[in-house]
């Protein structure tokens, strides 16, 4: 596997012959908040692919823009300037009506917390994308998907009458159930315990490398993020560093030094900040 | 904590708007109740000021048989001599004295057609020369039978002109006469029609024999009123045996005005009791947003709570929010009722009926208005405050939704209550005779709060049943709306409970104005056997025109119905006024001729000889039988007749029937009223050619009208339509706030559930799609409510028949096309009470919906 160093003080150069299996990808994304003196720069200007097959954990500080950077890719929130492509369509140009067929069949997401429709069973939840798209769900592919979650015993039940962990799994097989191009996990395991949490990022963990999914998750936990393939931190709206088959250690140790130079010296921060880190 | 209160309502301003209209809505009701009464009050105040402006009045010390069908002529009393006034004006002290000579006339505007506003009353008056009350406003005093003078309001609505020439139906005559003046009353006379004939015109009209009900006095200069009395009383003594008495100018208004704030009174009672149900159901709504409010809020006041606030004081600061929207609401509604009551003024000058000066407000309406809107909102949210208030601070911190109360204790006492309603519904019906109506009403009440307190059970239950259509037919839309309904039964319940109170008011109507328009058919298809019926829309039909008919060589019979008053007195009764009763007179053969009517005992036949026939129901009350001697008592004396017949008959509704020759003998001509004539065709006569005869016959007196029994059930059925919707028109304020509490409960469930929203819209829920489950729940509520209500009003309605057949609703009959069509409209309403909150829903940003805390 090969480490790719990114700099934020230049653009990655789009190229030409990128190869089909990039997913989804942002060039030159800003994004800001407010206008005047009061406005906010939650994304600088940063450019990434996410690859199929990858899970990607995004990471940093509180308020350094990797929420912002999810919505923007999503579709869900919309950009200041740059552009974004999910599975080759440009998010950016597209009307409302466009963004909901896209997160209904493009995309899939996950949630920190309230996940679920209250008043439908499990398994109402996980078909739910399908049956709004309406189209018919492939029962093979539901039936493996609960299988490997193990909720097979559990689709009756409302969310009321499950877990916190069990609730999670079934966003899981919900966000996977419709072959969207990308999964995207905002805190996926940030109300759970050590042990649910552990069993939900080996579940995302075994779609992508089985089923071939793409994942992009934004957390906090280096614990969650040592079970991606690479983990990209973000600091003050920039891309300021990447990981490739990260550890707890590594992460940590990034972080470490994230937080350090941040206090140390803010004006050298961006252009410092250039982590390589390989296997 | 009022000041957390107070910011509270500020923050979440939109979430109280709808309680704060529904108040408005409610109490711009009872406002504009209150003001309508008080203005009308002053106008027939004015009225009577102006139209009663003797310093004294004598009239017949005794009260009369009468019998005021329309309520309009409070006591009747026994008449005076008019040539008393002569007497009287010689009497010390005495200015002037003129008998009042008045009674109804028929005048025919500009456009050939009856002039006659609204149902304000018509009548003709003596214009006595020299009457400083009345000022002619312009022309001359009408003078000789063909000349009249009219009031100023009556001249404009009638289109004529002083010096044009018309005609009038007078005593029964048609009469053509001259516009020769226009005459001030000095005071709005609301609508009334009045027509000013000469002194000797109006006593051969109005007292063919001399007498009056009453003589206006005026005092010289200098003489109170009660010395005006000292001095009449020893005369009236010495001149009359049969007894006339004076009172003063003041006493007569106060009288008078006694007997029309009685009827307002009425008219005001009938009103508040539809605002009390616009209240009641606006109640629904602010304990509805309360609910929804304090649920979404716990957090808050768990805060508050952990903080040292006593349950009590968070139970106060919700209170007081409660008191604030009472109070807001109130204020507006007030407002609004003003307002309300200008458009009606408006609307009431515009159709000829003026009512006297400003809009009042008294201190007494705004304080009511004000209380009565504040403690229906805090009573309203007193017991979401209550549950606010005794959350334990720990159980509302922990992030899990609050579960619902069991539905249980609830159920079981709706169960019972429903099972009793049901009960004393069935009693009713199976022995309507022991206190039928108190079953009756008893057994309502129980099913309405019994059905209230069951219907989160049953929403659980009707609304899937109801829903399944839209789960089936709307993949996945009705699926998630179904289950919205049902998350939370309370909820949706009282949302639908609202809805449902007006609803089965709404088809109780309905069925009982079906019901009483097919008695009244069938009743008409038994009784009628005449040809025709010629009835006037004054409710007297002119001697003049009787004549006239009987003179159509197409006419084989005419049996002149006429009804009056008569003291009538069976075994051990006294003859007074308390026993006074309405007899019909018809001739004798005009049984089996013109009516059909079936006799229990006895037979018709005795009428010829000169016996009664009565009605069953009174001869029960009355306790009279068959072969009682009556003895009948009036002026001229008394007359025995026995009972011949027991008769069970709608068709005619006074109690006593007799033929025509004792009807003359026991009713005053005074008293009589000519109903109906009972026309038959001459043999070999076509109908067609009969109608047109009496058409032209009927046309000069203006307000006669020909019917054949189904023109005549027809126009009842009018009538009952009429009524018909103004209650609809009552209820529909109630509806309207029902309507405004779903689409209230639909905008704050969307607000409490923004996140579910913002997720379904991320997993790809399109925003028409979004908009389309709530429109789907906004219709199941309504429809539930509907249904529900509508089933209950039937119910309750269905037994009506059996216990009121003897006051003639005698068939039941259930409306099921406008039932349906009540339904289908609950479903457009459902659309449209959901415009709104779907709107709002589908604009929610999905991001600030997903990340919203």
């Amino acid at each position: 596997m090969t480490s790719k160093p990114s700099t934020t003080a230049q653009r990655i150069p789009t190229d030409p012959a990128a190869p089909t299996s990039v997913m989804a990808s942002a060039r030159g994304l800003v994004k800001t908040y407010g206008a005047g003196e009061t406005a906010v720069r939650a994304l600088a200007g940063i450019d990434v692919d996410f690859v199929r097959g990858e899970l990607t954990a995004i990471m940093g500080p509180s308020g350094s823009g990797k929420s912002t950077l999810m919505h923007c890719m999503a579709g869900l929130d919309t950009v200041t300037s740059g552009t974004v492509v999910i599975d080759g369509e440009d998010v950016g140009a597209m009307n409302e009506r466009q963004l909901t067929r896209l997160r209904r069949t493009r995309l899939g997401f996950i949630f920190q917390a309230f996940n679920l429709v209250p008043t439908l069973t499990a398994a109402e939840n996980i078909t739910l994308p399908l049956d709004i798209a309406r189209r018919p769900v492939d029962r093979a592919r539901f039936d493996a998907i609960v299988a490997a979650v193990g909720l097979t015993t559990r689709l009756a039940h409302r969310p009321g009458e499950l877990s916190g962990g069990q609730q999670q799994r079934v966003a899981c097989a919900r966000a996977l159930v419709a072959e969207p191009a990308v999964v995207f996990a905002d805190e996926p395991t940030g109300n759970l315990d050590s042990r649910s949490a552990t069993e939900l990022l080996g579940f995302l963990r075994r779609s992508v490398d089985d089923l071939g999914q793409t994942v992009v998750m934004v957390t906090h936990d280096p614990r969650a993020a040592a079970y991606a393939h690479r983990v990209l931190f973000l600091a003050d709206g920039l891309l300021v560093g990447e990981l490739r088959n990260p550890t707890q250690a590594s992460v940590l140790e990034v972080l470490g030094t994230l937080g350090d130079s941040h206090d140390a010296d803010d004006d050298a921060a961006c252009d410092s900040m250039l982590v390589t880190a390989g296997a | 904590m009022y000041r957390i209160a107070l910011r509270a309502i500020r923050a979440h301003l939109v979430r109280f708007a709808l309680s704060v209209l529904a108040v408005t809505l409610g109490v711009a009701f009872v406002a504009g109740t209150f003001a309508l009464r008080t203005m009308m009050s002053s106008t027939f105040t004015g009225i009577v000021s102006s139209s009663m402006p003797g310093d004294a009045y004598v009239r017949g010390a005794e009260p009369a048989a009468g019998y005021s069908t329309t309520g309009t002529t409070g006591e009747t009393r026994t008449t005076v001599p008019a040539s008393l006034a002569g007497t009287i004006a010689q009497v010390t002290g005495v200015d002037r004295a003129f008998a009042d000579i008045s009674g109804p006339i028929v005048l025919v505007g500009a456009d050939g057609t009856a002039v006659q506003s609204t149902r304000s009353p018509s009548f003709g008056m003596a214009l006595h020369p020299g009457d400083s009350t009345v000022t002619l406003v312009a022309g001359r005093a009408p003078s000789g039978p063909h000349e009249i003078a009219l009031e100023s309001a009556t001249l404009a609505s009638s289109g004529l002109s002083v010096g044009d020439r018309t005609t009038a139906v007078v005593a029964g005559q048609i009469r053509d006469v001259q516009v020769t003046g226009e005459v001030s009353l000095g005071a709005p006379m609301a609508g009334a029609t009045i027509v000013f004939l000469d002194v000797e015109t109006a006593s051969a009209a109005y007292a063919p024999d001399g007498m009056v009900s009453t003589i206006t006095v005026y005092a010289t200069d200098g003489v109170g009123e009660a010395d005006l009395v000292a001095h009449l009383a020893p005369v009236l003594d010495q001149e009359t045996a049969a007894g006339a008495e004076a009172l003063t100018g003041g006493a007569m208004r106060a009288e008078a005005r006694t007997d029309i704030e009685g009827q307002l009174g009425f008219v005001q009672t009938f009103m508040l009791a539809f605002a009390a149900i616009s209240l009641f159901v606006g109640a629904f709504i602010i304990s509805n947003t309360f609910s929804m409010s304090v649920r979404q809020r716990m957090r808050e006041f768990a805060l508050l709570r952990a903080m040292g606030a006593s349950p009590a004081q968070v139970f106060a600061s919700i209170l007081i929010q409660a008191a604030v929207v009472g109070l807001a609401g109130s204020a507006l509604g007030i407002a609004a009722g003003l307002g309300l009551v200008s458009l009606l003024r408006v609307g009431f000058e515009t159709v000829g009926m003026d009512l006297s000066g400003s809009i009042p407000l008294d201190a007494s309406t705004v304080v009511i208005s004000l209380l009565i809107g504040t403690v229906v909102s805090v009573v309203a949210a007193a017991l979401p405050a209550r549950r606010a208030a005794l959350t334990a601070p720990v159980e509302a911190m922990r992030e899990a939704t609050a579960t619902e109360k069991s539905l249980r204790g609830r159920s079981i006492a709706g169960s019972v209550l429903v099972a009793a309603g049901a009960g004393s519904l069935v009693t009713a019906l199976v022995a309507p005779q022991s206190h039928g109506s108190t079953t009756l009403g008893l057994g309502a009440i129980g099913l309405v709060v019994g059905v209230l307190l069951l219907a989160p059970a049953l929403a659980r239950h009707t609304l899937g049943v109801l829903a399944s259509v839209f789960v089936v037919g709307v993949r996945p839309l009705g699926r998630l709306a179904r289950g919205n309904v049902i998350r939370h039964p309370r909820r949706t319940a009282n949302t639908a409970g609202a809805l449902m109170i007006g609803m089965a008011l709404v088809g109780a109507s309905a069925v009982l104005a079906a019901s009483a328009t097919a008695s009244t058919q069938s009743i008409v298809d038994d009784g009628w056997t005449s040809d025709f019926s010629v009835q006037s829309a004054t409710g007297a039909v002119p001697i003049g025109a009787v004549a006239d008919v009987r003179a159509l060589s197409s006419v084989d019979s005419v049996d002149v119905l006429s009804y009056g008053p008569a003291v009538a007195a069976g075994p051990g009764e006294t003859a007074s006024v308390a026993n006074a009763v309405m007899v019909v007179g018809l001739p004798a053969d005009a049984f089996g001729r013109s009516v059909t009517i079936d006799t229990v005992g006895g037979s018709l036949d005795t009428l010829a000889n000169g016996q009664i026939a009565v009605k069953k129901d009174t001869a029960t009350d009355r306790g009279w039988q068959l072969g009682d001697e009556i003895i009948f008592t009036s002026r001229s004396g008394s007359t025995p007749a026995r009972i011949g017949a027991i008769v069970d008959t709608q068709l005619i509704g006074s109690p006593i029937i007799a033929s025509d020759e004792l009807f003359a003998a026991v009713v005053e001509p005074a008293g009589t009223t000519v109903e109906d004539l009972l026309v038959t065709a001459a043999p070999g006569t076509d109908p067609a050619v009969l109608r047109a005869d009496l058409v032209r016959a009927a046309a000069p007196y203006v307000v006669l009208s020909v019917l054949d029994a189904e023109d005549f059930a027809a126009a009842l059925a009018e009538q009952v339509n009429q009524i018909l919707v103004v209650l609809y028109a009552l209820l529909g304020l109630s509806i309207a706030i029902a309507v405004l509490g779903i689409v209230n409960t639909l905008a704050l469930s969307v607000i409490e559930r923004t996140r579910e929203i913002g997720l379904m819209r991320a997993v790809g829920l399109g925003r028409l799609q979004l908009a389309g489950i709530i429109t789907i729940e906004s219709v199941l509520t309504a429809m539930f409510g509907t249904i529900v209500g509508v089933a209950l009003g039937v119910a309750v309605a269905a037994v009506m028949p059996t216990v009121f057949t003897t006051t003639g609703l005698t068939t039941l009959a259930i409306p099921w096309a406008q039932l349906a069509g009540m339904v289908a409209l609950a479903a457009a309403v459902g659309v449209l009470a959901a415009l709104w909150p779907a709107s709002r829903a589908a604009r929610l940003p999905v991001l600030d919906a997903v990340a919203s805390d």
